[in-house]
């Protein structure tokens, strides 16, 4: 992940320094963990939610 | 009149006075100013005050009234907004650095229908920076503190709303709830707090970045469920200004106040809230079912088959929309973020978009769920907050105790604190907070009373059947 922070550092000029690269690198992880369930649930046939109207049930 | 009235003074009970000509809107807009005063600089709840501009407007509503022309309930009536929401000719922070200086040219439309209504606006109320967390301990403008126990946070983002009416220093206040923004300070102020269903009050105006664009809400604070809908009344309704705003007739909300409430069927979820409440809460949970059983309601357990995947799938949903409000100043002005802030963008910034939109499908399987729930029960209900307003010393060291446990403010599903209201956000459904009881320290507590969606006064019937059995409402916080 740290990789990653280093490019977003560079593409958008946050002048972080090695530490700060490094904190973010973790919250980074931190929130791929927390999102990493969505991914395991079978989806198949679902159509997201894309638009909210609550006037139509989905 | 005199200031100590305004302590036990709602809307329902001061406008019938300023519609009969028996208190003036001045002598009303000054008293609160004059509290204001004495109190503000404790609780820091305001960052603007607009004193002059409240006088005229007070002295418009006065002259109005005088000749015949009474708007409604809101006339004359003080009231005070959220610094997210555009104000035209007063500066508008969003609780940040960045906007510090914006004076917006425009008003939002729900302080646009405010003023329509004869509403008077005292000024601006703090909040967590960019409306991104829940304690109001706002690096910039200071930490607004809990009337309850000033060594407390107000909860947030919507802080400083809650506790200007909490500690009386306005009639009612306007939010933002994009995870819990107005429900959980309101529930740790001991004050009434609406989330509307999605669409209902139009966000034309809500400071962008401050919230999801599919999840973020105005919201509305006050002391009472009858003056909550005094408010509503005032500012729902369709806006062309916004494309996401509802074209659903607006009903009377005072209509449902004071209906009976027996033979509902009121639905608990039990296993997520039961697992994330900590014990007074709980408690006081537990009381609160066992009153609205008493009123002849009848209480059913609901499941929600996905309900674990509800933080996840509300945080990415959120994050990524907020985040992408925000890119142009991360690319011209990132250090005037402060560095929380700037750090957990950065993080959002490597979700993927196909993250998002798997999100987005579960968001679709989550809404179905609770619609089915929403067939058997007329409502829903929920305690608002995991734990009573925390202590700003342990916020600040990102570590509570409840009950003899150390708990960090950052878990595994998200921050604490907005576990039990995000929910609805996801949703979109009508979620409101009322007081169902106070800790052992003397904190207040939240019930959450979630309705289907546009079914706003099936909410106000059954919270104001509880405030009236309960009557926490009537207690205030003491402030010398």
């Amino acid at each position: 992940m740290e990789e990653v922070i280093k490019r977003l550092n560079a593409e958008y000029g946050f002048g972080l320094s090695a530490d700060e690269i490094k904190l973010v690198a973790t919250q980074a992880e931190e929130v791929r963990r927390m999102l990493q369930p969505l991914h395991e649930i079978d989806l198949a046939g679902i159509m997201p939610w894309t638009r909210v109207d609550r006037r139509v049930k989905p | 009149m005199t200031g100590n009235e305004l302590e036990t003074m709602t809307i329902a009970n001061c406008s019938p006075r300023i519609m009969k000509r028996e208190v003036s809107p001045v002598e009303v807009t000054r008293l609160f100013l004059e509290r204001i005063d004495r109190i503000n600089p404790t609780l820091n709840a305001y960052m603007t005050l607009t004193a002059d501009q409240a006088l005229a407007d007070a002295k418009r509503a006065e002259d109005e009234i005088a000749h015949g022309r009474y708007r409604g309930p809101l006339h004359g009536i003080p009231v005070s907004i959220k610094d997210n929401l555009a104000t035209r000719g007063v500066r508008t922070t969003a609780g940040s650095k960045i906007l510090a200086d914006w004076v917006p040219d425009f008003d939002a439309t729900v302080v646009f229908k405010l003023r329509e209504a004869g509403a008077i606006v005292l000024g601006k109320t703090n909040m967590h920076e960019w409306a991104s967390g829940g304690t109001t301990i706002n690096p910039f403008y200071g930490t607004t503190r809990n009337p309850w126990d000033l060594e407390r946070i107000t909860g947030g983002s919507s802080g400083g709303s809650a506790a200007a009416v909490a500690a009386s220093m306005c009639l009612g206040s306007i939010g933002t709830d994009n995870m819990g923004s107005v429900r959980n300070p309101a529930s740790m102020c001991g004050v009434v707090g609406l989330k509307p269903t999605y669409g209902r009050v139009s966000r034309f105006g809500d400071v962008p970045g401050t919230g999801g664009d599919s999840t973020d809400h105005i919201g509305i604070f006050t002391k009472t469920v009858e003056d909550c809908g005094l408010v509503l009344q005032a500012v729902a309704g369709h806006d062309l200004k916004d494309p996401l705003s509802a074209d659903e007739p607006v009903p009377e909300y005072s209509a449902s106040i004071g209906q009976s409430v027996r033979g509902l069927t009121v639905g608990i979820i039990r296993d997520y809230f039961d697992k994330l409440a900590k014990r007074e809460v709980r408690e006081a949970f537990a009381r609160a079912v066992g009153v609205l059983e008493s009123l002849g309601m009848k209480a059913e357990e609901v499941t929600i088959p996905h309900m674990d995947l509800v933080a996840a799938t509300q945080n990415c949903t959120t994050w990524v929309e907020r985040v992408s409000a925000h890119v142009r100043y991360l690319r011209s002005r990132p250090r005037d973020y402060s560095p929380g802030f700037l750090y957990r963008q950065i993080a959002i910034l490597t979700i993927p978009a196909e993250t998002y939109v798997t999100a987005q499908k579960v968001r679709r399987i989550i809404c179905e769920e609770f619609d089915r729930a929403l067939e058997r029960v007329q409502v829903i209900v929920a305690p608002t907050t995991e734990i009573p307003a925390a202590k700003i010393e342990e916020c600040n060291r990102g570590e509570v105790e409840v009950d003899g446990e150390k708990i960090s403010l950052r878990g595994p599903r998200g921050n604490l604190g907005i576990q039990c209201t995000l929910p609805f956000n996801l949703t979109g459904l009508p979620a409101l907070s009322v007081c169902c009881g106070f800790s052992s320290s003397g904190l207040p507590i939240g019930l959450q009373v979630v309705g289907g969606a546009f079914q706003e006064n099936m909410v106000f019937r059954v919270a104001h059947a509880y405030e009236t059995a309960a009557r926490w409402h009537e207690r205030a916080p003491r402030l010398s």
